[in-house]
């Protein structure tokens, strides 16, 4: 057990995961996800796309290999920050300790100096403490940067939380989408709030390129006890009863008009990609296939939009009667469309928004662990704990110290610095 | 302003052409001046690039960062900023003798993209571009240092004692270390990068983390200097292994940048 414990703990497990999942990454990254066998087996082979679909690599960063892999990762992190927490403290505490540093063996030495607390300055000691060695000489010892010894410490800590934070957010989320027109009212998933979309702006450039999109909402609960409004935009989301809004993308819908024998059937404002059911007549299919905004017909390519201005409106349009197909076309705004005794007309062409609503609890947790994460590497990187010690002899003080991240340019440090010190005493 | 910035980045090419000729004319012919006027003509040359930046941001009316041109030539700057500070900070001219080809390789490949000025997606209209490209840059320029650092080490290992090269290259003790602070200057901006590319990410499309090939290759090559950083500990990979590792590390880095874009395009298709 304790073997085992030691392992799961251990820097050489660390390192066998993190080699892991870095090949797993860039295994996930090379092959295109969320496919199916067929694409897989047209794209590769059969036996490629088999092996694919086998181990879960059409999906791999949410297979359960994947998830093993984080939650050992989690678990290695844990053990191993559990099981140094008391030697980072006694180690804390031993870096300040003057005895300890005076018994250090292969400390780097410089001098003698005449005035050692110059040595100490240059060097951006904090001022040092009076202490004596074993053989009763007078000695000077200064302790910097202790928090540095906790960098490694704090990210895991880190890293742990934004796994933790990343995983729990995942399992626990929910998302939901909801698209329309101004003036539309559709219910958000399961969550009993209903969303008004009150307005919604496409800003052009005077080169017809896309600025912003920004839309008004409200919320409100189905029992009409209480609503919240907001105006949601590209980068800029909205809280609204603890859901987050988010201006996610648009398209476009238009009022299409059933009459029939003359008579007004239906009138509805259905978005591009959507089907009109003719209300008298169910098997009869009028699907909204693609709107150009700015319509031109290429020899060759077929019909395309020249900008996303509405400029010169056009609607391609496919009827379908019990599922087979009757035709399809191109119509533009001043004509109609006749099957038997129904005329169908598309007007009005209008932007529609698609609102993206989600509800992740855990991403606080996800944000403090990346925060945590890079204090931790600060503290590591660039808070290097040193001690730095001058025992007087005969001519003068000698100066020791010990930086743990700094070696050879630590040592470099503290004897130009204290031959510094020598030349100014010198002259 | 933009017509500035085309003359000033032909002007800076020149002048890092010209810097890297001197730099390797200091190693040919042994004397010092010649690396202290490299040293000064690749410090105009950085001037001049971080003020054809500026002239591309006013021109364009945006941060210079949001497509493969502008992001070539940013991360040349940083190259540039970071190589600088090692040489002046260790001072160690051989470092900027060799940082001067990689530099001029990508500003090169700068020249050969496209310079048009788009205008920006919305979703691009963001303060956390800045963050996030500008930490990258710093983080791609800090990488890159410690390749040549890599490269500059696997030399010496190789070279027999040379009393120029012994005076001008420090010991391997300290080019490791040397290397080391670079990869961890490198880490700690990339880590930045991530962060800041979360948040935005969570504010422009509703998800910090969506697996799309820049973020997972970004994640790669974290997860590749957090193995070196964790193998020096561990095995007391500190000399030719720690070497060849940061040298695979920066290979990652470049297929982060180009290859992820060229081969594996998302969100990031862009950059």
């Amino acid at each position: 057990m304790k073997k085992i414990w030691k392992f799961l703990s251990s820097m050489r497990f660390a390192i066998i995961l993190l080699a892991v999942l870095a090949l797993a990454c860039s295994a996930a990254s090379l092959i295109t996800q969320g496919q199916s066998y067929e694409w897989y087996a047209r794209q590769y082979s059969e036996r490629t796309a088999a092996l694919i679909v086998a181990l879960h690599l059409d999906d791999a960063f949410h297979s359960a290999w994947f998830l093993l892999i984080n939650a050992f990762l989690c678990v290695n992190l844990l053990f191993c920050n559990l099981l140094r927490l008391p030697q980072l403290i006694a180690r804390t505490k031993a870096e300040a300790d003057p005895a300890r540093a005076l018994e250090t063996e292969g400390a780097a030495q410089a001098g003698p100096v005449r005035d050692p607390g110059r040595v100490f300055r240059r060097l951006r000691m904090p001022n040092p403490v009076s202490t004596a060695t074993a053989d009763g000489r007078e000695a000077l010892f200064s302790s910097a940067h202790r928090a540095g010894l906790w960098g490694a410490w704090v990210c895991h800590l880190g890293i742990l939380l934004l796994i933790l934070g990343f995983g729990l957010g995942q399992m626990t989320q929910k998302q939901y989408t909801v698209y329309g027109v101004p003036g539309q009212t559709r219910p958000i998933g399961d969550t009993g709030y209903l969303l008004t979309i009150d307005d919604f702006e496409v800003g052009l450039r005077p080169d017809d390129t896309v600025e912003q999109y920004t839309a008004a909402i409200t919320v409100r609960d189905v029992d009409g006890r209480g609503s919240q409004s907001a105006t949601v935009s590209v980068n800029n989301p909205a809280s609204l009863y603890g859901m987050k809004f988010y201006q996610n993308s648009t398209g476009w819908a238009a009022r299409i008009n059933v009459q029939k024998d003359g008579a007004p059937l239906q009138d509805e404002v259905v978005c591009a990609g959507e089907y009109l059911i003719v209300k008298d007549k169910p098997d009869l299919v009028v699907f909204f296939s693609a709107f150009y905004p700015d319509y031109v017909l290429t020899p060759g390519v077929g019909p395309s939009t020249a900008t996303g201005a509405l400029k010169n409106p056009a609607y391609l349009y496919q009827v379908y009667y019990r599922e087979q197909l009757l035709g399809m076309n191109v119509l533009m705004p001043e004509e109609e469309l006749t099957i038997d005794e129904y005329t169908v007309t598309f007007t009005d062409p209008q932007n529609y928004t698609l609102i993206q609503i989600k509800a992740d609890h855990f991403t606080w947790l996800a944000l403090i662990g990346g925060l945590l994460t890079m204090l931790g590497l600060i503290l590591a990187f660039y808070v290097q704990p040193a001690r730095v010690w001058a025992v007087k002899n005969d001519v003068g003080w000698t100066i020791h110290g010990t930086c743990r991240k700094g070696g050879a340019l630590f040592r470099d440090r503290l004897i130009e610095a204290a031959r510094e010190e020598g030349a100014d005493a010198s002259s | 302003m933009l017509q500035v910035e085309n003359t000033l980045f032909t002007v800076v090419m020149l002048t890092y052409f010209a810097a890297m000729i001197l730099y390797f004319a200091f190693i040919a012919v042994k004397r010092d001046g010649l690396a202290r006027v490299a040293l000064i003509l690749q410090s105009a040359g950085f001037v001049l690039h971080t003020a054809a930046l500026i002239c591309r941001g006013i021109g364009a009316g945006r941060l210079p960062m949001t497509n493969q041109y502008e992001f070539a030539t940013a991360f040349a700057w940083g190259l540039c900023l970071v190589s600088l500070i090692f040489v002046v900070r260790f001072r160690f001219p051989v470092l900027g003798a060799f940082a001067a080809p990689v530099i001029f390789l990508i500003i090169g490949y700068a020249a050969m993209q496209s310079r048009e000025v788009k205008a920006l997606m919305p979703a691009l209209r963001s303060n956390w571009l800045g963050f996030h490209v500008s930490t990258a840059i710093i983080a791609y320029g800090a990488f890159g240092v410690s390749f040549v650092l890599s490269v500059i080490f696997l030399l010496r290992d190789r070279m027999k004692a040379q009393g120029f090269l012994d005076q001008h290259i420090p010991n391997k003790e300290k080019l490791d270390l040397i290397s080391y602070r670079s990869v961890s200057l490198g880490l700690l901006f990339l880590t930045f990068t991530i962060l800041t590319g979360a948040i935005w990410a969570e504010r422009a499309w509703g998800s910090y983390w969506s697996w799309d090939p820049k973020e997972t290759w970004s994640l790669v090559t974290w997860i590749i200097y957090a193995m070196y950083l964790h193998l020096r500990i561990r095995r007391g990979w500190n000399g030719r292994a720690a070497a060849i590792f940061a040298a695979v590390g920066f290979v990652c880095v470049m297929f982060t940048y180009i290859g992820v874009n060229v081969l594996l395009p998302g969100v990031h298709s862009y950059a």
